[in-house]
């Protein structure tokens, strides 16, 4: 089997969990036999293939970064031109015959439908988020609507990385969920460090994220524990009001802003952390909650993210409820049996979630479609 | 030990465990040691009022009927055995006093035997000194005395918690028998239908047959089970290929009606089982008090480790299975000397309907992978939220003891 895939992030370049999802799958699936061309447009970093099956096609450059939220009038038609341009860029660039054409949200999208009827193969598409997600529901644009509802209507198949996003692919998009297959994600185990009083933040600092419900948790535990430590590690268009909000708190002395960090920096504050955070406001799956588990950190994620449907060792709250939210990091840092038993769980369960079990997953959906 | 043919008598056993308990409130760490706290306000009332009502309806009223019809039908020769807990009663009088009336109604017909248990439902079994089991049981023993003028012979642990020393203080108590689970881990090849003694005292234990218990217990509704669906004709005919003295049918009351719904057909099961059992010839049915005096123990049982009947393990480790429940169970166990040199009463009390076993049990971690029955029975979201708010309960109480 041989399948053109098409995506915008692989490691070493990385702003998400589609980075992530697209260098495990393609990886898992070039192990299980299949041929993978992975096209994604060329950056800084040049992405490397380790494995035979895999090949890594990058085609040109592009100004758009996927997570960046055109507001401006005059940005919006520079920016929408740029997409238009990639995706011409892709479709000229694929050469050859494929059985399967699998693009991962909006970006790809345009590219993965003019493949389609190019060249005649199913398409596949992954859906890790959708623009409700990414603008924490409350102002959608619907230029991305638009693409994405085009791309999931034309779509053989579609992927959603959980239940939750499935039902905003049928509510939202329209979609008959037949065609809709759920496929959790999974993790490349990271290592347990020394454990300290760290209760940890980490991700894009955008509204979808929910960083402010964090600071507003900390203000709580840190009157109740004045030694603890909390770290916000990211970048993202909300950093300054962060940092507004944590001297108006009066806990910017407990706070640490990292800023971007590097993969080998993501992996050491993990393993040393006691505690890890994940109050997103909307949250299709959250890996990053799975690598804290896996680095052997209790984790606390929101009730509705994607992760809290499938892993059972975690806590789980509701994003808006700092109080609860504060209760549990208190416990955590408080009631160590509580640690222990939680983190020893999370580790075991996370042996579960494989990328293997993803690739398997993923080939069954293409065998429907060919 | 199901085949052959046989013409010697067999008894059927049936007892039920009747329990509800004392559900907590949500508690906030940062509401520990707050000086409005009263730990009258540990539990929830609304909520354990609506789960009370809820189950009454669905199982309590509706079995103790059927139940007594059937010993009306069958001129007292069905018979039942009921191990009610000091929580249920207490259940009972709050909120809907005609229960006990029923129960009493029941125990009138003469074919109704109850057993003893500890009030609380508790691990008080498994303290280092075994004072406070002792005052939990004396405690049911008076509830049953002053409810029913009647008392028990046969002493049931919580859960079927059972070892050596708990059946050494069960005989010096003066209990002629006592219960546990029909484990093969304490009878290897030997059948669970006689009665066996313990190793070093003398006492009748009988043992639940866990098979045919569990066919109607866990596996009535199990459509993917090869013995569903469960008729009572086709459970009265395996009875009647058992070999043996006593087929012990020890099961949760709620099994019927709330385990499994009326629409199972649960209740045509039982309405029709006494029927179909006297079809054959060598079955009849014994209370618990009239087993032990009709049949003499066949063996020795030795067992220096708790068992239960609990999960798929049968020991303890649904209660004391991870660090988070042993640290409560410490915590609570630690807190006895205080509040007994304490002297105020309440707040033995509110000690004590924490050492319900249930609280322990929603912190449970096992299967937790496999969303197995722990979650049915909690009101919880997972383990780790039922350790946050006992724990946070626990510290509080440690705090208004001092």
């Amino acid at each position: 089997m041989k399948v053109a895939m098409i995506g915008w992030e692989y490691p070493p370049f990385k702003a998400g969990g589609l980075a992530t999802h697209c260098y495990g799958l393609t990886r898992s699936l070039a192990d299980k036999n299949v041929k993978v061309d992975f096209y994604m447009p060329k950056t800084k970093h040049s992405a490397k293939s380790d494995k035979p099956n895999l090949f890594i096609k990058e085609v040109g450059e592009t100004e758009v970064f996927p997570y960046d939220r055109p507001n401006v009038k005059e940005l919006e038609g520079k920016f929408y031109d740029a997409v238009y341009k990639y995706n011409e860029m892709v479709v000229s660039s694929v050469k050859g015959k494929y059985d399967v054409i699998h693009c991962h949200d909006w970006l790809t999208m345009k590219a993965g439908v003019e493949l389609k009827e190019k060249t005649g193969a199913p398409l596949v598409i992954t859906v890790h988020s959708t623009e409700y997600d990414r603008s924490g529901w409350l102002s959608p644009n619907q230029w991305f609507i638009d693409l994405e509802k085009e791309g999931m209507q034309k779509a053989d198949k579609i992927i959603a990385v959980s239940h939750f996003t499935k039902r905003v692919i049928i509510d939202k998009y329209g979609i008959d969920p037949n065609k809709i297959e759920v496929v959790h994600n999974a993790v490349y185990p990271i290592c347990e460090g020394q454990k300290k009083d760290i209760v940890l933040f980490l991700g894009r600092l955008t509204i979808q994220k929910g960083p402010e419900f964090f600071l507003k948790a900390a203000k709580k535990v840190i009157e109740y524990k004045p030694n603890s430590q909390f770290v916000v590690a990211g970048m993202g268009d909300m950093l300054p009001k962060l940092i507004d909000q944590a001297v108006e708190l009066g806990i910017s002395n407990k706070v640490i802003f990292t800023g971007l960090i590097s993969d080998e920096e993501v992996k050491h504050i993990y393993g040393i952390s006691s505690v890890y955070v994940m109050p997103s406001v909307s949250e299709p799956f959250g890996i990053t909650a799975l690598e804290a588990i896996s680095a052997g950190t209790p984790t606390i994620v929101s009730k509705t993210a994607g992760v809290a449907e499938t892993f059972k060792n975690c806590l789980k709250v509701d994003f808006w409820d700092t109080d609860e939210m504060a209760n549990k990091i208190v416990s955590l840092l408080k009631y160590k049996p509580l640690h222990k038993t939680i983190s020893n769980e999370g580790k075991n369960e996370i042996n579960l979630f494989t990328w293997h079990r993803v690739a398997d997953r993923t080939i069954d959906v293409y065998r429907r479609t060919i | 030990m199901c085949t052959g043919e046989q013409y010697k008598m067999t008894s059927v056993c049936i007892y039920f465990e009747v329990h509800q308990p004392m559900r907590l409130n949500r508690f906030s760490v940062f509401n520990i040691g707050n000086k409005n706290n009263h730990h009258s306000h540990y539990f929830d009332k609304k909520l354990n009022q609506q789960i009370f009502e809820k189950v009454a309806k669905k199982c309590y009223l509706p079995t103790n009927k059927l139940i007594l019809d059937l010993i009306k039908k069958h001129d007292g020769k069905f018979k039942v055995s009921y191990s009610l807990t000091g929580t249920f009663i207490e259940y009972c009088e709050t909120y809907m006093p005609e229960l006990i009336d029923s129960f009493r109604e029941l125990f009138k017909t003469g074919s109704v035997d109850f057993i003893e248990e500890t009030y609380y439902h508790s691990l008080s079994s498994l303290y280092d000194e075994l004072d406070e089991f002792e005052d939990q049981i004396k405690q049911h023993n008076k509830m049953i005395k002053k409810i029913f003028n009647y008392k028990p012979r046969v002493f049931r642990n919580t859960e079927a918690i059972y070892d050596n020393r708990i059946a050494k203080k069960i005989s010096d108590m003066g209990y002629q028998g006592i219960i546990t689970e029909g484990s093969e881990k304490i009878l290897n090849w030997r059948s669970p239908n006689y009665l066996y003694k313990p190793i070093n005292t003398d006492l009748k234990v009988l043992l639940r047959n866990y098979n045919l218990s569990d066919d109607v217990g866990f596996r009535f509704s199990a459509k993917l089970w090869p013995g569903h669906p469960l008729t009572a004709d086709k459970y009265a005919t395996w009875m009647s290929h058992c070999e043996g003295d006593l087929i012990n049918l020890f099961m949760d009351y709620e099994t019927f009606g709330e385990h499994h719904w009326d629409d199972t057909g649960i209740f045509d099961f039982l309405k029709h089982l006494p029927g179909e059992v006297f079809k054959h010839k060598h079955i009849d049915f014994v209370t618990v008090s009239e087993a032990i005096k009709r049949y003499n123990t066949v063996g020795e049982i030795d067992v220096p480790w708790a068992i239960s009947w609990a999960d798929e393990d049968r020991d303890v480790s649904t209660w004391l299975g991870n660090d988070m429940q042993v640290a409560c169970f410490n915590e609570l166990k630690n807190l006895g000397r205080s509040i007994k040199q304490n002297k105020n009463k309440n707040l033995l009390k509110t000690w004590r309907l924490l050492q319900t076993s249930d609280h322990l049990y929603y912190c449970s971690t096992k299967g937790l992978n496999d969303g197995d029955v722990h979650a049915y029975f909690s009101h919880y979201d997972g383990p780790y939220d039922g350790f946050i708010n006992y724990m946070n309960i626990l510290q509080d109480l440690k705090q208004q003891i001092h």
